[in-house]
């Protein structure tokens, strides 16, 4: 092969490689905002919960857990376990490196 | 302009407002300290984004050795000068600008000619307003400040928990600082009744920085703000600090009102056990420390295990222990930040539940002083 063949080779190669690095930093931003905005949609999901029953009063609590955990607590409890805050303050942000987070055990284990 | 002044005196203060001064700053006239003689003295100030500091050295004051023999104002950068004045070979030195900010330094034979800037273009510091003011002794703001940052995030993301939350209100003056992890709170009644009220949240960083400037004679410190800024008065010293924007997250709610267990040690006693333990836990990727509670038995063991190196238990020594059985694992450099700031005192630490976080506060006083850390979940 000609040596400038070679370079363009390398060239085009090194294009290819950088336009593949850049989708997959496009699609790993997408995806995390994916999981966050899911996140996020659980997290409103419990609050309109919470403020229907608030407005009906009547309405029965969700069955509870032998740790006293209401259904929608569990649902909090499992986000937070998948590594996502519940809290107002971090609301849907991924918890890096699994840190503990004193807002989210509030929300998640107050009395009620 | 023209003085002489005592080397050793001046130094002194010349160090204090260098903490301000630093070299990376974006406005080039802050890398220079201002200097302005006045027949009250000389007035040295340095600032950076974050604080300003500005120091009075008094022409009356006999030690310092002052004389001003024209006044002015001058502003020379700060790493130079500095330097200059520490290697002078005398005890006294004389300061004299000449035109075109050319300034002349000269002690016993040696004389430096060193380029100065016109000190009109140094930024002003902000007014402050004295009217919420607080006024603490030396020692007990040291003491509030090292109780407090200790918990500040040092996360730049979470802006608002780089700071130290400081509420007065109904006589009641109250530091709290919270990494989300931790919490530390500190409540002080002020020894004289005051009308005064503020919520404001000041960075964590200018505490550290302030605390080095408090000094062991135990002089009190006023504080006092503006809009955007804290002011703290230390003798002839002023120390300013920006002020974090925003609303500090509501704590109360996180601190456990209940508690199921609960133990008494002494604090220096669970420290050196903490730290035994954390010789392994350091070696091992997830940095935990596991305590079992047995009261029924009187039993406290500290556990802690590293896959590479081996692992470590030992049997406590509570003083007081009662409630449910109870196994919780927490990072211990946390626990350790906690009992040092203590130091030597009973404490005792109050469980909800494994999942939930725990308390401690000392046993001679246990509403003003609460330190809260989050334990760590292990599956
Ligand atoms: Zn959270």
């Amino acid at each position: 092969m000609e040596k400038q063949e070679v370079y363009d080779q390398f060239k085009q190669l090194e294009g290819q490689i950088q336009e593949v690095l850049a989708q997959f930093t496009d699609l790993q931003a997408e995806m995390t905002q994916v999981f966050e905005q899911n996140a996020e949609l659980e997290i409103e999901n419990q609050h309109l919960r919470d403020l229907l029953r608030e407005l009906q009063r009547d309405l029965p609590e969700a069955p509870e857990t032998p740790q006293g955990l209401s259904k929608s607590r569990q649902i909090l409890e499992k986000l937070y376990e998948e590594g996502f805050h519940v809290c107002r303050e971090f609301y849907g942000t991924r918890r890096k490196q699994d840190e503990e987070c004193a807002f989210c055990l509030e929300v998640i284990y107050r009395d009620q | 302009m023209k003085f002489s002044i005592n080397r050793a005196a001046f130094i002194k203060e010349l160090n204090n407002v260098s903490r301000a001064i630093s070299s990376k700053t974006t406005i080039p006239i802050l890398t220079g300290i201002k200097i302005v003689a006045s027949d009250a003295g000389l007035l040295l100030t340095g600032s950076n984004a974050d604080i300003s500091i500005e120091s009075l050295i008094r022409a009356d004051d006999p030690d310092i050795g002052l004389t001003i023999d024209e006044p002015g104002a001058i502003v020379l950068t700060a790493r130079f000068f500095s330097e200059i004045v520490k290697r002078l070979p005398e005890q006294t030195m004389t300061v004299t600008v000449k035109d075109a900010f050319q300034t002349e330094i000269t002690s016993g034979s040696a004389a430096f000619n060193i380029n100065g800037q016109d000190a009109n273009n140094y930024p002003h510091l902000p007014e402050v307003d004295a009217a919420d003011s607080v006024v603490l002794s030396g020692a007990v703001f040291k003491e509030l400040i090292s109780q407090t940052v200790i918990a500040v995030s040092n996360q730049e993301s979470r802006p608002i928990l780089t700071g130290v939350h400081f509420v007065l209100a109904d006589n009641q003056f109250l530091a709290v600082a919270t990494d989300s992890h931790r919490l530390s709170q500190r409540q002080i009644e002020l020894p004289t009744p005051s009308s005064a009220a503020f919520d404001v949240i000041i960075p964590g960083k200018s505490l550290t920085e302030l605390s080095r400037m408090i000094g062991d004679d135990d002089s009190d410190v006023k504080m006092q703000f503006s809009e955007n800024q804290v002011l703290f008065l230390l003798g002839d010293t002023s120390f300013y600090s920006r002020l974090l924007e925003g609303n500090y997250p509501d704590t109360s709610r996180l601190i456990p009102k209940d508690a199921s267990t609960t133990v008494e040690f002494e604090a220096p006693e669970l420290l050196a056990a903490v730290e035994r333990a954390s010789l392994l836990s350091h070696e091992s990727r997830n940095n935990v420390v596991k305590l079992t509670l047995t009261p029924a038995d009187n039993q406290v063991t500290i556990f802690s295990n590293s896959p590479d190196v081996g692992n470590v238990e030992e049997a406590l020594d509570p003083k007081e222990i009662t409630g449910d059985d109870l196994e919780i694992s927490f990072n211990p450099d946390y626990m350790k930040d906690a009992l040092r700031s203590f130091g030597q005192t009973t404490i005792r630490v109050a469980f909800t539940s494994a999942l939930r976080p725990f308390t401690l506060v000392p046993t001679e006083d246990t509403s003003n002083f609460i330190q809260l850390i989050t334990p760590v979940r292990t599956f």
